[in-house]
């Protein structure tokens, strides 16, 4: 169990690791374009996100002003669960501590601590904090301590400071980590919902920095200076 | 026969003198945990500065040349002091990621993971991330970044880090040192006690300076089970520029 990849990744992990998630993943779906639309929504059976009535209103006007109002777009952190599907790769490290996720997308990462030890509260990260364990070769990652700045796609689905998220990363096999998240926050939503798609393990491909620069309007947007990179 | 005793317990001392860093299962050094430079003006100033209103004083951490001063080409030197001027043009105070040697000499806590094929080196400012491949792949091309292109080794138990493709607008320091696209560095990560490890960066940039210089900070180990904090800087616009009271501070 320890080792099952392993010989993709080059070392065998310390003994207290649950499986070995380490490679570049991305989403190749439509998930972070439309949630909804994607089909990527397991619970509630219908596949809609259970919305208060206020805060349907609310992911109406965000839609409607999606191109200037996308946190993403202004190059906030991307936000969790958003930062898993988005249409830029990640990578995964891991040692005795914890399990490290860094995102191509604004430089974001997280640190998801195996210790046990208990979240930073209150602090309103854009990443949120992250605390997990393994469940067999399952790792869990429970995130709180998010700040009202981040949506959960490109089509104005939102949440608040009040989101809390349990994240299921499985690797099935070499090539494919299965991603779900359970999503709760009790100022936006009627009921926890759950989200759940495949990742894939990119080949050939490292992890590029993404910068943003201030534009004339003053906004800031992501700039793609490295399409000819290899 | 007790000559020889002596020589043996002399080179048995000479060993224990070389600390003996902890291990990765590979048999490299394992140089994983939170850090912290030691030498907190370097973040301000590298080549040294008296303490003044809210910025620390110190020593230059330049080693060579000897001086302990940048040794700039004639244009550079005015670019560098016309910088000065303009402090608050510092690229990080624009929440821009910081460059190399810069990334590691922040008073800001670093983490270093490590395993086989990579070294992981995550800076709690701006949030900045350098992964360095182990594996002897060749430098990417037609990529010019803020933090570069890392190309990592083990020589010895020292590791080594090759870094190129800037994309010529970082500073070394909020005090208005910088490079251009053409900075090539090497770093050398040593450790020599359990809790502090000798960084030393080679910078050559031969269109700013007329020759290579060399940086060296100890990077002290953090206590144990500090974690690095989430660093906004866009989200909020807690920038330079939009910062309630950042613009007053200055100066």
């Amino acid at each position: 169990m320890v080792v099952l990849f392993a010989a993709a990744s080059g070392r065998a992990l310390p003994q207290s690791a649950g499986a070995d998630l380490r490679g570049i993943w991305m989403a190749e779906s439509n998930a972070d374009a439309n949630l909804e639309r994607a089909h990527v929504i397991v619970d509630p059976p219908d596949g809609k996100i259970p919305y208060r009535p206020e805060a349907a209103v609310q992911q109406k006007r965000n839609f409607a002003n999606r191109e200037a109002a996308d946190p993403e777009k202004k190059c906030f952190q991307p936000g969790v669960p958003r930062a898993a599907y988005l249409r830029s790769p990640f990578q995964i490290f891991q040692n005795d501590r914890a399990v490290y996720i860094v995102y191509q997308d604004a430089h974001s990462y997280r640190i998801v601590y195996l210790n046990g030890s208990p979240h930073n509260d209150g602090l309103g990260y854009a990443m949120g904090d992250s605390r997990g364990h393994w469940e067999g070769d399952t790792l869990v990652a429970d995130v709180t301590s998010f700040s009202d700045t981040t949506w959960l796609d490109a089509a104005g689905n939102y949440h608040s400071d009040e989101l809390h998220v349990v994240e299921r990363y499985t690797r099935m096999n070499t090539n494919t980590l299965i991603y779900e998240a359970m999503i709760e926050d009790p100022k936006v939503f009627t009921r926890p919902w759950k989200i759940q798609m495949p990742l894939w393990l990119q080949k050939g491909i490292q992890i590029l920095e993404d910068e943003c620069e201030e534009g004339e309007n003053g906004r800031r947007h992501h700039v793609s200076l490295y399409k000819e990179a290899r | 026969m007790r000559f020889l005793l002596l020589l043996v317990s002399v080179a048995a001392f000479g060993q224990s003198a070389k600390f003996e860093p902890p291990r990765q299962a590979d048999g490299h050094p394992d140089l994983q945990g939170v850090w912290r430079n030691a030498s907190i003006v370097a973040a301000f100033n590298v080549e040294g500065q008296k303490a003044y209103y809210n910025e620390p004083g110190g020593l230059s951490v330049i080693v060579d040349p000897p001086d302990g001063k940048l040794p700039y080409l004639g244009d550079a030197l005015q670019k560098a002091n016309d910088n000065h001027v303009h402090r608050e043009r510092d690229p990080t105070g624009h929440c821009h990621t910081h460059g190399v040697p810069r990334s590691l000499v922040p008073p800001f806590p670093i983490e270093i993971v490590e395993d086989s094929n990579h070294v992981v080196l995550l800076s709690e400012t701006e949030h900045s991330v350098r992964i360095v491949p182990l594996d002897g792949r060749p430098h990417l091309k037609n990529y010019h970044a803020w933090a570069g292109d890392s190309r990592g080794r083990w020589e010895g138990d020292t590791l080594v880090v090759d870094v190129i493709d800037f994309n010529g607008r970082t500073w070394l320091d909020q005090s208005g040192n910088f490079v251009d696209e053409n900075e090539h560095v090497v770093e050398r990560f040593t450790m020599t006690g359990p809790d502090t490890i000798v960084y030393e960066a080679r910078v050559e940039d031969p269109t700013v300076y007329s020759r290579p210089w060399t940086l060296r900070v100890s990077l002290r180990r953090q206590t144990r089970g500090t974690e690095l904090i989430e660093y906004d800087c866009i989200e909020g616009e807690r920038d330079e520029i939009h910062f309630p009271g950042a613009a007053s501070q200055k100066h």
